[in-house]
């Protein structure tokens, strides 16, 4: 029983992140009806982006030695009367990081909302009108846009990235085993699902949210009634690239970064397809969901198996509800 | 208020759907465009709210001015914030959002105006939608949709409104009710009118003026009571026979049926 608590745990930590990741693809998804294929790259940009802002250029001849490692005396102090290995030392430790992991975060937060920018106005306006069958190819083609991009920019090997909260274990006892969990998953995940919530709360009950939903129904409708399209569509990519760049940055400090994190992004999708390409509650469902089954996947029948054995029962539930769980079929009068 | 001089519209580059099309719509009058389905009354309106080019149409030649001012290169939703309101053909509300929301929607046309949306005047027009302001839109009756489409176009206090034939669909009585409300805007708020119709016997009820268009093109204008006196339009457009003795479909050559102005 504990070992379940324990894996549902994991699973649920692992779902959260990719409701954010998923969020990305659904708010594009409401606004602008384009799956956004090339999601799953807009996120490599983001961890790449962390990595470059908190490793990269604190590591410069020419940045500021407080940044790479600040060492306040009463942080050196402190320090020096722990001993090895105490919780305590993790914490200060990620204090000493803290100005690389703020200047990482904002940095990949503002270069990617102007990546996410730069293709809304660049490759997806001018096809506004057009059939949304074509921007959806475009998208498959910024795949290859983005990861040979991102190997001509980044050449050098990714080392490792600071994380984003203090990375002490927390244990606690359950059901007769101890639970290990790591400090900073738990801040991960609480991250993930404050952003996923307030995301949704925007869209829900906000001016702004009627915007997108009125959009999402309608488009030639919505701006004739003084809604600007544009700036909807616009936003949208803004939002898909900023939840990205976060979900990069905890990407990258969980599994590292390489060109090949883009891939996740397609399992993102499945996952998205399975709760409703526009319900927010659907697709946290569905990753939670996802999430579990990989985690328990992984403990029954081993890590070869937690790749396969999600995905089936997403195409499971593909084939008894083919919106996904909670998708909305057109509203139609009876 | 508004005026089109002479426009040309193509789709997709080579369907030509209006050629050289005139008309005026002056200020707190309504004045009323009927035709024939295909004669380009709809496109005529688009051009006017400039959604053509979301549609792969163009305006080739000709001006459309609002206000005095060409609005050919204003987007959509700046036209609405100066006063120009387009209520589609078959009502197009947001089903699948609330009433309540259908309206904030609309509020944004107000934005650049710093004035504040008046529900409750929309909920004493119609106090229908009053009772079911939390409802979903898409299941609503065909008439509350269109009390809501033009509750939508109130909202956004316009000073002209595009109306694609709001009778569509709907009860002869309920369409004696919207035309009340449309009768009710231009004379309490003098907004101007340019209803779309293929029901002439309404239209020219509420109208000042009217033009019918055929095959792209204004082939006939003048107010409402003349209009109603031509012995063509009573044939084609109000139903009213020829002669006075019956006549049997069986003497009427069917070729004769089809009047037009242009050859």
């Amino acid at each position: 029983m504990g070992q379940f608590v324990q894996f549902a745990i994991n699973g649920v930590m692992a779902g959260a992140i990719y409701a954010l990741i998923a969020v990305g693809i659904v708010s594009v998804y409401k606004a602008t009806k384009v799956v956004n294929f090339a999601h799953g790259y807009l996120i490599m940009f983001g961890a790449y982006f962390y990595f470059t802002f908190s490793v990269i250029i604190p590591n410069q001849p020419w940045a500021p030695e407080w940044l790479l490692s600040w060492q306040p005396d009463w942080l050196v102090a402190q320090k020096a009367d722990l001993p090895m290995f105490s919780p305590m030392g993790a914490v200060l430790d990620w204090v000493s990081n803290l100005p690389r992991i703020v200047l990482g975060l904002t940095g990949a937060l503002i270069a990617n909302a102007i990546v996410g920018r730069i293709i809304e106005r660049v490759l997806m306006r001018p096809l506004m009108g057009q059939s949304v069958f074509a921007m959806i190819m475009v998208t498959v083609g910024l795949i290859s846009i983005m990861s040979g991009t991102a190997s001509l920019i980044w050449t050098a090997d990714a080392a490792n990235v600071p994380f984003l909260s203090p990375s002490a274990p927390v244990k606690f006892e359950a059901f007769g085993t101890t639970i290990f969990l790591l400090g900073t998953d738990l801040v991960n995940m609480v991250l993930a699902l404050l952003m996923f919530a307030a995301i949704v709360a925007f869209v829900k009950f906000t001016k702004g949210g009627i915007a997108i939903r009125a959009t999402a129904e309608d488009q030639s409708t919505a701006y004739s009634m003084g809604i600007s399209v544009p700036k909807v569509f616009s936003r949208a990519w803004v939002l898909a690239s900023t939840t990205g760049a976060i979900a990069g940055a905890i990407l990258a400090t969980r599994n590292g970064i390489s060109p090949s994190l883009g891939l996740f992004g397609f399992s993102v999708l499945a996952i998205v397809l399975m709760g409703g390409l526009d319900s927010y509650v659907g697709v946290l469902i569905a990753a939670m969901t996802v999430g579990v089954l990989e985690a328990m996947t992984q403990w029954k029948l081993g890590g070869s198996w937690a790749e396969i054995v999600p995905y089936v029962a997403v195409l499971i539930v593909l084939i008894w509800r083919p919106h996904g769980l909670m998708g909305q079929k057109e509203v139609e009068r009876i | 208020m508004l005026t089109i001089e002479n426009i040309e519209v193509t789709y997709h580059h080579t369907v030509q759907a209006l050629r050289g099309l005139s008309l005026e719509v002056p200020d707190g009058k309504i004045v009323t465009l009927l035709g024939t389905n295909g004669a380009g009354k709809t496109t005529t309106l688009k051009a006017a709210s400039n959604l053509l080019a979301l549609e792969n149409g163009e305006i080739g030649e000709g001006r459309i001015a609002f206000k005095g001012q060409s609005i050919m290169t204003v987007q959509p939703d700046k036209l609405v914030q100066q006063g120009l309101f387009h209520v589609r053909e078959g009502r197009r509300i947001f089903s699948e959002m609330t009433v309540e929301d259908n309206l904030v929607a609309a509020s944004y046309a107000l934005d650049e105006r710093k004035a504040k949306a008046d529900y409750e005047k929309i909920y004493d027009f119609f106090p229908r939608l009053k009772e079911r302001r939390k409802q979903i839109a898409g299941y609503l009756s065909g008439g509350e949709q269109q009390m809501l489409a033009f509750g939508r176009a109130m909202i956004a206090r316009p000073e002209l409104i595009l109306m694609d034939e709001p009778s569509l669909g709907l009860a002869p009585k309920v369409v004696e009710e919207i035309f009340d409300t449309i009768r009710r805007l231009n004379a309490e708020d003098g907004v101007s009118i340019l209803l779309v119709e293929q029901n002439a016997g309404v239209a020219f009820s509420v109208a000042d003026y009217g033009y019918i268009m055929e095959s792209g093109q204004i082939v006939m204008e003048g107010d409402v009571d003349t209009l109603r006196n031509d012995k063509d339009i009573q044939s084609f457009y109000l139903g009213v026979g020829e002669g006075d003795e019956r006549q049997s479909f069986r003497d009427v050559k069917h070729y004769k049926r089809r009047k037009r102005w242009l050859s």
